[in-house]
């Protein structure tokens, strides 16, 4: 299994990759510090750690007894699909390994008349759209990544995309889990069908960000192509006017399948790499596209444009065919990547704001991005009011990561006071943590350890993450110490 | 006991408490009578009540408007009655968010009329509507109604909550946003708990524009096997229904003369419901004519008051039939796997003389059954149905059911091995065990 020489491994960690070896081929055991250099980081290439070892499984029998044997030797584990994740998700722990989801990469079932299809975790979101599209289906969570993130990435993260605001994200397309809980046990929640009697498992795994266990079969719902897909493409002075059409369309009734904006800096960065159109003057650009039966697109249609006018529009295009829909969402796909043309660096946000708060957050970042001397481009989703704003920053400079870090934290701070999130889709992991009582107070946050340590009491799946502070067990839920009835009747005891 | 009562009791004042007979047997649940009713003003009065009741270990019974008192099994305990009635003062309704937040004790009538004002409303259906469901009461059981095709349930609904804990902190989940990931979903933790877990208090809601036009299709099928073709072309194709709703033949006998529908007898029904702009709407009913024509059905179509009234008798079903001996359950399957429901229950009918009406929602996979009759075979009927049911990897549910039958048939069904997950949730949020005590599955 390893290229590195025995003897430089101290015993533990020796005797730990043996023990892995008797549960998996040598070639699902990662050891040498050259291969594990990849799982260093996930999308968030600031922080890195390396693990001891990455382990690729190929069932939900060897995740498990992998898992056991971490409890046994007390090992930390962090699942990691893609490694596609913006937050830190699947950063490795300190002396811990990563399970990586990789190789489980089947299509299980495919059921058209039920509108269900059955994967495992490693299958990538676009595969499953691809596998009913012959049929007319597709799998409605898009995320930007959906190339090569996977559903069990997704399933952790709760990942949305651009057409949330008709469609949902990801905890509302998926209806049943096979888990490994962290103690190694394998349970199924939810299933094909619904209203599973119980407590909701589901829907607390989903967007859990792999700290209740590792899921090793995903049952999705899967949705019908609508008749007419009709895109609006249209330009404004000033990213207000754009923020107050999108306001103004779901104020008409009319519930777009989704709503993006870009503003002037993000529209010359794209422009200067992609070239899809975009008049480099304008303060903002909206994109609306409409999807349902004709005769609905075609009554909604004139609806919009109306307000697109009535907000000052100074242009407003029509996708004329599916070519030129594809050429309006080609610079809105690509923003974030055209942004190295603007800057060395940058740091994507990812805060939600209520629609009516647009204008007044946008105020607040341009006033920010003024006080810290950091450019920030605008880019997002505007139909569910969640924002990437994308600090600028030249980290040769000196100070200027941390400041760019310390202005995205203000931005987080403004959403937040406004009645939003500090993330719409990215997730908290390691790198939002810090920000998490901005929106929670000791009560909730004591409340989300309580569900934690319901799964994983000994803290050892995917331990550091969104929690702000190192949390333990013992006191969650009481201030002072009872028996529980579990371990007055010897089942259980206390870690 | 007599000095707990009284600290309780002075929590909310002698007028917002209830501890004299006769009154107390009207919160009676399942025969057995509190022994104090309080009606809370404020969150922090809860907070009060439930750190007394949790360091006494009395049993705390949340409740709505009542409408589903009779759900879950038995409690073990019920020593106080929390009524949530006075807390029901919408908080903020942003029409152009497509948000409203309010206090959860308010009923799912007053909350709707408070959105229409702004031609929006919360797109949930479930019975009781007109007989006072709350929406706390609604969130706790994820009761729901035919529209869930098109709109999903207090799941894809309820953005953000406010609860209180079984010791007393009031916590906060979600946000009032519809794309939100801090930390773990706590609203959807809650939706379906049966108030194990902590008093409801308050809902940030998602909300839909009212439709500018309904109609409903109607027609009837003497065959199962064209009804289920005719079910999955449709779901196949682009047509965006609301509703699809499938009446059993009893159901239509049942409800047909009073509707003044002339649906024809001995036959199952298909409802199908298109909401949108009105030219929308009647486009896509044509095709819905086009493809019931084509499979040889016949149908009306209605709108306005006659369509409003059809639905409610759905949405109310079975509960607006009054009978003495009874059995309501919901039964979760396959799409595809609804006819095979459908042909057991007539079996059923046939065999045991039990009257058995259902309607179901049949995108859904969801059936809504009632079962009356003789308490012994009712018995007999439900367990094989759940055989069944549980045969097709679905499950079935017990809503409603006198004791006799509570006492025989779990009205759960099996939970499967996720029971010690949920166990030890139970234990993390009320450790000693006052929150419903016994109600929900696996005796949580």
């Amino acid at each position: 299994m390893s290229t590195k020489p025995a003897t430089k491994i101290p015993n533990w960690k020796k005797s730990f990759g043996d023990k892995l070896l008797q549960i998996l081929h040598p070639d699902g055991v990662i050891s040498s510090d050259d291969e594990l250099i990849v799982y260093e980081c996930d999308g968030l290439t600031g922080y890195r750690i390396k693990p001891i070892f990455v382990v690729l499984p190929k069932s939900a029998k060897e995740v498990s007894e992998i898992i056991k044997l971490c409890n046994q030797e007390t090992i930390p584990f962090v699942p990691r699909g893609a490694g596609t994740g913006l937050s830190g998700g699947a950063l490795p722990t300190e002396e811990g390994i990563v399970i990586s989801l990789a190789r489980m990469t089947r299509i299980l079932e495919i059921d058209i008349p039920n509108q269900r299809v059955v994967v495992e975790p490693g299958v990538v979101n676009l595969w499953v759209t691809n596998s009913v599209s012959s049929s007319g289906y597709y799998y409605a969570p898009d995320p930007s990544s959906q190339l090569v993130c996977t559903i069990g990435g997704n399933v952790a993260e709760n990942s949305g995309g651009v057409h949330c605001l008709k469609y949902g994200v990801t905890t509302n397309h998926v209806l049943g889990l096979e888990v490994v809980l962290p103690n190694g046990e394998i349970i199924e929640v939810g299933g094909k069908t619904l209203d599973h009697p119980g407590y909701d498992l589901v829907g607390l795994f989903v967007g859990s960000e792999g700290l209740l266990g590792i899921v090793t079969k995903v049952a999705l719902r899967i949705i019908r192509k609508p008749e007419s897909i009709k895109t609006l493409f249209a330009s404004f002075d000033k990213v207000e006017y754009a923020g107050g059409a999108v306001a103004g369309i779901t104020a008409r009734g009319v519930i777009p399948a989704g709503m993006e904006i870009m503003d002037n800096l993000s529209i010359r960065a794209v422009e200067k790499t992609v070239h899809a159109g975009y008049p480099i003057d304008a303060g903002a650009i909206l994109l609306v596209e409409l999807d349902g039966p004709n005769a609905e697109v075609e009554a909604q249609t004139p609806i919009v444009m109306e307000v697109l006018k009535e907000n000052r529009a100074t242009e407003i295009r029509i996708a004329k065919d599916s070519d030129e829909r594809a050429l309006f969402w080609k610079g809105r796909k690509s923003a974030f990547a055209a942004m190295g043309r603007m800057s060395p660096d940058y740091y994507v946000q990812d805060g939600v704001i209520p629609r009516t708060k647009l204008p007044q957050v946008l105020g607040e970042i341009e006033n920010l991005s003024k006080k810290y001397g950091l450019r920030v481009a605008n880019v997002f989703h505007a139909g569910d009011g969640n924002l990437h704003p994308l600090v600028l920053f030249d980290s040769s400079k000196d100070g200027e990561a941390e400041k760019a870090e310390e202005l995205a934290g203000e931005i987080l701070k403004a959403c937040v006071d406004v009645g939003g999130s500090i993330t719409g889709e990215h997730g908290v992991g390691y790198d939002k943590k810090r920000f998490m009582h901005l929106m929670f107070d000791e009560q909730a946050l004591e409340t989300m350890n309580m569900i934690r340590c319901a799964f994983d009491p000994k803290g050892l799946c995917n331990p550091g993450k969104v929690f702000p502070t190192p949390r333990s067990c013992v006191e969650a839920g009481r201030t002072t110490y009872r028996e529980h009835p579990i371990e007055k009747s010897g089942l259980g005891e206390r870690f | 006991m007599a000095d707990l009562l009284k600290e309780i009791i002075n929590v909310v004042g002698d007028d917002n408490a209830i501890s004299q007979s006769p009154e107390l047997e009207r919160y009676a649940i399942e025969g057995k009578t509190p022994k104090v009713v309080v009606l809370p003003q404020t969150i922090e009065e809860i907070s009060e009540i439930l750190k007394v009741a949790s360091s006494k270990s009395l049993a705390v019974i949340p409740r709505g408007g009542g409408t589903k008192i009779g759900f879950g099994r038995e409690p073990n305990r019920a020593d106080i009655v929390l009524c949530m009635s006075q807390l029901n003062q919408v908080l903020e309704h942003e029409a152009s968010d497509l948000v409203a937040a309010t206090q959860c004790g308010i009923t799912l009538k007053a909350f709707q009329g408070v959105l229409k004002e702004k031609n929006q409303f919360l797109a949930i259906d479930p019975p009781h509507f007109e007989s006072g469901a709350t929406v706390g009461g609604i969130i706790a059981t994820n009761d729901s109604g035919p529209r869930r095709l098109r709109y999903g349930t207090m799941r894809e609904l309820l953005i953000g909550i406010r609860v209180v804990r079984s010791d007393g902190a009031i916590v906060k989940g979600g946000a009032k946003v519809v794309k939100n990931v801090a930390g773990y979903d706590i609203p959807k933790l809650y939706v379906g708990s049966l108030g194990t877990l902590g008093i409801i208090v308050e809902g940030i809601f998602r909300l839909y524009p009212i439709p500018e036009l309904s109609q409903t299709y109607i027609v009837s099928f003497s065959n199962l096997a064209e009804l289920q073709k005719m079910v999955l072309s449709i779901l196949n194709s682009s047509l965006v229904p609301t509703c699809l709703e499938v009446l059993n033949p009893t159901l239509i006998d049942a409800i047909s003369d009073q509707l003044r529908l002339n649906l024809k007898k001995e036959k199952y029904a298909l409802a199908i419901r298109i909401e949108s702009v009105g030219k929308a709407v009647r486009d896509q009913v044509s095709k819905v004519k086009g493809i019931c024509g084509e499979r040889g059905g016949e149908g009306i179509l209605v709108e306005g008051v006659v369509e409003e009234s059809f639905w409610q008798e759905i949405r109310e079903f079975p509960w607006s039939m009054s009978v003495s001996n009874r059995v309501i359950c919901k039964a979760g399957v396959l799409i595809t796997d609804v006819p095979r429901v459908f042909q057991a229950l007539g079996e059923l009918s046939s065999n045991s003389g039990l009257g058995i009406y259902s309607s179901a929602r049949a995108g859904n996979g969801i059936l809504i059954i009632s079962i009356e009759g003789e308490m012994s075979p009712i018995i007999e009927a439900t367990k094989s149905l759940r055989n069944l049911v549980n045969s097709l990897k679905g499950n079935l549910i017990i809503r409603d059911a006198p004791a006799d039958l509570k006492s025989q048939v779990d009205v759960w069904g099996e939970v499967g091995e996720s029971i010690k997950v949920m166990e030890r949730l139970k234990s993390h949020f009320d450790p000693n065990g006052i929150l419903n005590p016994g109600r929900f599955v696996g005796e949580i």
